[in-house]
């Protein structure tokens, strides 16, 4: 997998890592603060946030690990720099790659419009929770509450990750600085078709 | 349900929790301050799990000890929520040794070196982890740069907000020439992605670090076990 | 098989434009020869460079047709990083060409990539510090040094590999002209005795004597007039005060009066302290002491700090100037009108960064190094505006290396040394103190030495 892909690619995903691990890592106090008065479903709101960089990194670079890699660097930077969850966030970044990468799979690398993308967020959302479900022991709490927190988080990964991540990247687009990356080459290959 | 109690019973983490606080003690000199200052929040997270917990808990069996108003709170319960709570505090630690005492550099390193991590890999991530103070400093250089051409110059504290939104996508266009030139350089001079024959920097392996490591690997393995256990 | 670059019928283009920047170039360089390439700003240099050592097409999409042959191979037949293990490339911009943080680092690197042995990797790397006279940087962290240590740590960086082929993308265009004479100096000996082959872009070839063997000229360069000496415009009032400016660790106080319409050039050694003083007085790194004006026009040493926008032309225009088609026409802009400003030739964005401050109507401009990479034409026109606008009554105060540039422009010099302001002296005053100017690394200007023969 690894011949396949361009030095320039590797290092933009893992500057992505860096910038989104920060932006992780706010989130986490933001939504550890929020959870301490109303219970880890504050968590629930926000969870797409922490999708976010694998899904731009897919949009961008199309090439099979994208989602997955770029995910693991990001929960390992979060680790790094110095107050997280734990050191299980890595597996954590892996497993919610995963959620994503399994969906742009499924396309075989083929489809990246909006409706991709969101699917995308959802897998992240469902193998993040099963994981979390055994994981944070949510077997405690009751079916119901269970229930509401995985249909907020699928809402969440739809919407903060799948969307937003779409026009984070469109944003990005429009600058002019992706020439050079498969983002760009398919652009034009749309405007000629 | 004997894994379940076992798994839900205060104690494990709550020594774990103190394991891990012996540890801090006797490998590594913390300011405690800093320590104090990063596991608030975390504190303030257990306590969230803890109240949550009692509240929320499906399994209401055992005796009740405890009556607020309506709520009645059983021993069972008061397990589950001191356990998750212990929980969240001995990981949270764990992990904060972790970050305190480590140099991320030194860490890709000798993974690349001690475990044979692909070179194009680590060298990618740590040149993009290098670029962590450079992105600090461009994100006030482009408020500067607005400044200078005598843009911006908002007032209040909604449009200094918006204001921001408007630095995040110039500053990932910026992260994104910068990896282009850093892989043109690391290309030019002449890194293929090969593994390497010999290391200018050898990073060696003490007592703590094994310590530390096999340490890390037990929690790991153990908070991705424990799920399997209860099913 | 003497060829060790071959260009067969190249013809280049990014993705996206409709122009190729490169059309039917054909030519070859052989083992061991000094070859420079030569061409107004923006007409593909650079770009030629990069194909040269591989980096494109491969790392842009761009559309390449006919062949380049690197050591008789197909170029496109090697790995990315392969062949830079035998052609080293200093880059044109001194501040994105290091992947480390410290400068022993980046060396190491470059020896681990070439599998040197390790017991050898301490000698080679002291060789080279000691080869370039850098030896004193060697902890240094390169992000924080001037602009002009950068060049020559990136000239070491690639001196290091002892490649077969040494390719320079204008290497002095930030060197003091001390600085620029020992380059050459040495780079002429290293070459006698390795025997390397050197492709070097430039466009002031004075500098150089006669180095090179031979020029390949990518475009007819359009004849320039000479710069001649302008007549003072200083008028009484005073424009810029400068009182005790000062920054925690390395600028001592600094204090002088610019008046309207006066042309000041800052001059001294690399790292001596030019570019933070022209930052210290915009206010963009913490400082104390006081400036009057508050809003000053200030082009930077790397002009991309100052773009904001998605076009050339928005960019020219961001601050509301009226006149911004003609500056466009005057710098050469209006072909890279529509690109996008990150987009553009080293030169190009150095002169959008001027356009877009000429028109922006500031009453005191500072300019850091805005003649580093330029063409004769270019000069010549920033020259004349520079003169236009001082005498209108701007104030300027100019960092530049070229002492011809300055010969011809400055009413007074302001020289610093290690982070101290020296003096502010009258122009002429200058150019005839040997001990001054050896003292700051300065050479005397070549118009004024014609001058002084014509007399003798
Ligand atoms: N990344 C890019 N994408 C699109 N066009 C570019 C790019 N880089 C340069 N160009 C254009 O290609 C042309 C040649 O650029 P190049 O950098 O090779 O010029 P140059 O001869 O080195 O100029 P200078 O002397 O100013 O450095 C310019 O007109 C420039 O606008
Ligand atoms: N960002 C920075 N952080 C810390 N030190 C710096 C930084 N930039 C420059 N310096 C140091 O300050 C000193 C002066 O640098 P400066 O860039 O002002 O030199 P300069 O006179 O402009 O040189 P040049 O002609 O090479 O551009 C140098 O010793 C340099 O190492
Ligand atoms: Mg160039
Ligand atoms: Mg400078």
């Amino acid at each position: 997998m690894l011949k396949s892909w361009k030095l320039k690619e590797i290092v933009l995903m893992s500057l992505f890592a860096v910038v989104f691990g920060i932006v992780y890592l706010l989130f986490l106090h933001v939504g550890n603060i929020w959870a301490g008065f109303i219970g880890p479903i504050a968590y629930e709101w926000i969870f797409g946030i922490w999708f976010i960089v694998s899904i731009i990194c897919m949009y961008i670079i199309r090439k099979p690990g994208a989602a997955v890699v770029s995910e693991t660097i990001a929960a390992a930077i979060e680790v790094l720099l110095g107050n997280a969850v734990g050191p299980r966030l890595i597996l954590s970044g892996l497993v919610q790659g995963l959620g994503a990468e399994a969906v742009f799979a499924a396309t075989r690398y083929k489809r990246f419009d909006l409706w991709v993308l969101i699917l995308a967020g959802v897998g992240s959302s469902v193998f993040s929770f099963v994981y979390g479900y055994f994981l944070g022991g949510f077997a405690v709490y009751s079916t119901g509450y269970v229930a509401l927190m995985l249909g907020i988080r699928i809402l969440s990964g739809a919407l903060l990750a799948g969307v937003g991540g779409k026009a984070v990247a469109d944003g990005l687009l429009a600058t002019g600085s992706l020439r050079g990356y498969a983002i760009s080459r398919s652009k034009k290959g749309e405007a000629r078709a | 349900m004997f894994a379940m109690a076992f798994f839900f019973d205060p104690w494990t983490p709550l020594v774990f929790w103190v394991g891990v606080l012996v540890l801090q003690v006797f490998f590594s000199q913390i300011d405690w301050k800093k320590w104090l200052l990063f596991m608030l929040p975390f504190f303030v997270t257990a306590f969230g799990y803890f109240w949550t917990t009692l509240v929320f808990a499906e399994d209401q069996s055992g005796p009740v000890i405890w009556t607020i108003g309506d709520l009645q709170i059983t021993e069972t319960q008061l397990n589950h929520a001191l356990s998750l709570s212990f929980r969240v505090l001995a990981f949270s630690s764990l992990s904060l040794l972790f970050a305190l005492t480590t140099n991320p550099v030194t860490f890709i390193l000798s993974l690349m070196q001690q475990l044979k991590l692909s070179p194009k890999i680590a060298y990618g991530v740590m040149v993009g982890y290098q670029f962590l103070p450079v992105l600090k400093d461009e994100f006030v250089q482009i408020g500067q740069a607005h400044r200078l051409r005598g843009a911006g110059g908002e007032k209040n504290a909604l449009q200094r907000l918006l204001g921001v939104r408007r630095i995040l996508i110039p500053m990932l266009a910026g992260a994104v020439r910068k990896a282009e030139r850093a892989a043109f350089a690391m290309e030019a001079r002449g890194f293929t992605g090969e593994q390497r024959s010999s290391y200018f920097q050898v990073i060696s392996i003490g007592k703590v670090d094994v310590v530390l490591i096999a340490l890390f690997l037990f929690v790991l393995v153990l908070s991705c076990t424990n799920g399997l256990w209860l099913s | 098989m003497h060829d060790v670059i071959q260009f067969e019928k190249v013809s280049f283009r990014y993705p996206d434009e409709e122009k190729w920047i490169l059309e039917n170039l054909s030519f070859s360089v052989q083992r061991g020869e000094r070859v420079v390439i030569t061409g107004p700003s923006g007409c593909g240099k650079t770009t030629l460079l990069y194909l040269s050592n591989r980096l494109y097409p491969d790392n842009c999409d761009g559309i390449l047709s006919g062949s380049v042959k690197l050591f008789g191979r197909d170029s496109l037949s090697f790995i990315a990083g392969e062949i830079n293990h035998r052609v080293a490339t200093v880059f044109q911009d001194p501040d994105s060409q290091f992947c480390m943080q410290t400068v022993e680092e980046e060396l190491a690197f470059t020896l681990e990539n070439l599998h040197v042995k390790r017991d050898e990797m301490e000698k080679r790397i002291c060789e080279v510090l000691e080869l370039t006279d850098l030896t004193e940087f060697r902890h240094a962290i390169i992000q924080k040094l001037s602009g002009g240590q950068k060049q020559r740590i990136a000239t070491a960086c690639a001196l290091i590999m002892e490649p077969e082929v040494l390719l320079l993308d204008e290497p002095l265009s930030h060197l003091d002209p001390y600085n620029a004479k020992k380059y050459v100096e040495w780079l002429d000996e290293l070459q006698q005795k390795r025997a390397m082959t050197i492709v070097a872009i430039e466009h002031r070839l004075d500098l150089w004597g006669d180095f090179f063997e031979r020029s390949i000229s990518l475009n007819k360069n359009e004849v320039a007039p000479n710069l001649e000496k302008r007549r003072c415009s200083i008028k009484d009032d005073a424009s810029l005060v400068v009182n005790k400016v000062q920054t925690k660790s390395f600028l001592q106080e600094t204090t002088f009066v610019l008046n309207q319409g006066e042309i000041a050039v800052l001059a001294g050694p690399n790292g001596s302290g030019k570019s933070t003083l022209l930052k210290a007085l915009c206010q963009l790194i913490p400082s104390n002491g006081a400036v009057q004006p508050k809003l000053l026009g200030y082009v930077p040493q790397s002009p991309e700090f100052l773009f904001l926008t998605k076009n050339v032309r928005d960019e020219v225009g961001f601050g509301g100037g009226n006149n911004v088609e003609d500056m466009m026409t005057r710098l050469q802009l209006l072909p890279i009108a529509d690109s996008h400003p990150f987009a553009v030739s080293h030169g190009q964005k150095r002169r959008v960064a001027i356009a877009a401050m000429l028109t922006d109507g500031r009453q005191v401009i500072l300019m850091d190094e805005p003649t580093s990479g330029q063409d004769a034409q270019a000069l010549s026109e920033l020259f004349q505006l520079i003169d236009e606008r001082a005498c209108e009554g701007t104030t300027f105060l100019i960092v530049t290396h070229d002492m011809e540039f300055a010969y011809c422009i400055a009413d007074s010099i302001l020289l610093m040394n290690d982070g101290l302001l020296t003096g502010k002296f009258e122009a002429n005053e200058v150019w005839v103190d040997e001990q001054l100017l050896l003292d700051h690394h300065l050479l005397p200007p070549k118009g004024m030495m014609l001058r002084e023969e014509c007399f003798a």
